[in-house]
């Protein structure tokens, strides 16, 4: 279970390390889109979106909705909040290591007052 | 899909493999910056947990290093050679594989802080953020200790 969430990490940063496939993953983040909806503002053949949607799709960064005849991409919440988590932390540490510089600035200036 | 949250002032660039935290701070820059590069002032506020620095060595030139040990880590300290040493406003310095910066720019009331963390991959950003995964993971476990000791 452990290797599996790791290998899903490292599908996540393999997948966001390509500008085009950024570019694709902000455009969804604003609404779902279909390929041929994507194709225009990117200026992309067909096959070489679905190539990236592909990547996107497997590193669990988007789904595939189904509406009629069209079959709509959209992010997935979950993956986004495991990139989230992951990097929480580290984030912690440095906001309370921030925090501490913070408090240590007013305490010497206090002492000069 | 941004990680930037603005008001907690910590922004993830992925396209630049960085890793940003800005902070407002009501002093000057000239000193901001000697908390970042004095020895007694750095081994105040650097340990997460707040304890002073078992070890703190800075040699504050191009080219010297520093090492920053904190009371749970003695033996891995956080250490590095510093790149750019140019007060009050820039502090830039190679460590653990990553080069860090030290911004600091003039703000109405103070300071305007930016530290950035630029990985050299992404793969090197996250096997960079997972070691401060597992620094905080053991922080935590350490302050778990603490506490429970005192109670």
């Amino acid at each position: 279970m452990v290797i599996e969430q790791a290998q899903q990490l490292d599908r996540a940063f393999f997948a966001l390390s390509d500008p085009t496939r950024r570019a694709i993953l902000l455009r969804l983040s604003e609404s779902p889109a279909t390929v041929s909806e994507l194709m225009d503002p990117f200026a992309l053949s067909q096959p070489t979106i679905s190539k990236h949607l592909k990547v996107l799709e497997q590193a669990g960064l988007i789904e595939t909705g189904r509406e009629a005849q069209k079959r709509p991409r959209r992010l997935s919440p979950t993956s986004m909040m495991d990139l989230a988590d992951w990097i929480e932390p580290f984030r912690r540490q440095w906001d309370a290591r921030l925090d501490n510089l913070e408090a240590h600035l007013e305490s010497v200036k206090k002492q000069e007052q | 899909m941004s990680a930037t949250t603005a008001e907690a002032g910590f922004s993830l660039d992925r396209a630049a493999n960085t890793i940003r935290f800005k902070r407002r701070l009501a002093a000057a820059p000239d000193v901001v910056f000697a908390m970042w590069t004095q020895a007694e002032h750095v081994s105040r506020w650097w340990d997460p947990t707040g304890e002073p620095l078992t070890e703190c060595q800075i040699d504050l030139r191009p080219g010297g290093a520093f090492s920053f040990a904190t009371e749970a880590h003695t033996d891995r300290p956080f250490a590095g050679v510093y790149r750019e040493v140019s007060p009050p406003s820039r502090l830039v310095f190679d460590a653990m594989g990553s080069v860090g910066r030290v911004l600091l720019s003039e703000a109405p009331e103070g300071t305007l802080l930016t530290v950035e963390i630029e990985c050299a991959s992404p793969e090197h950003l996250e096997q960079f953020v997972q070691m401060g995964v597992a620094v905080g993971t053991a922080q935590t476990l350490d302050n778990l200790v603490t506490y429970a000791g005192e109670a």
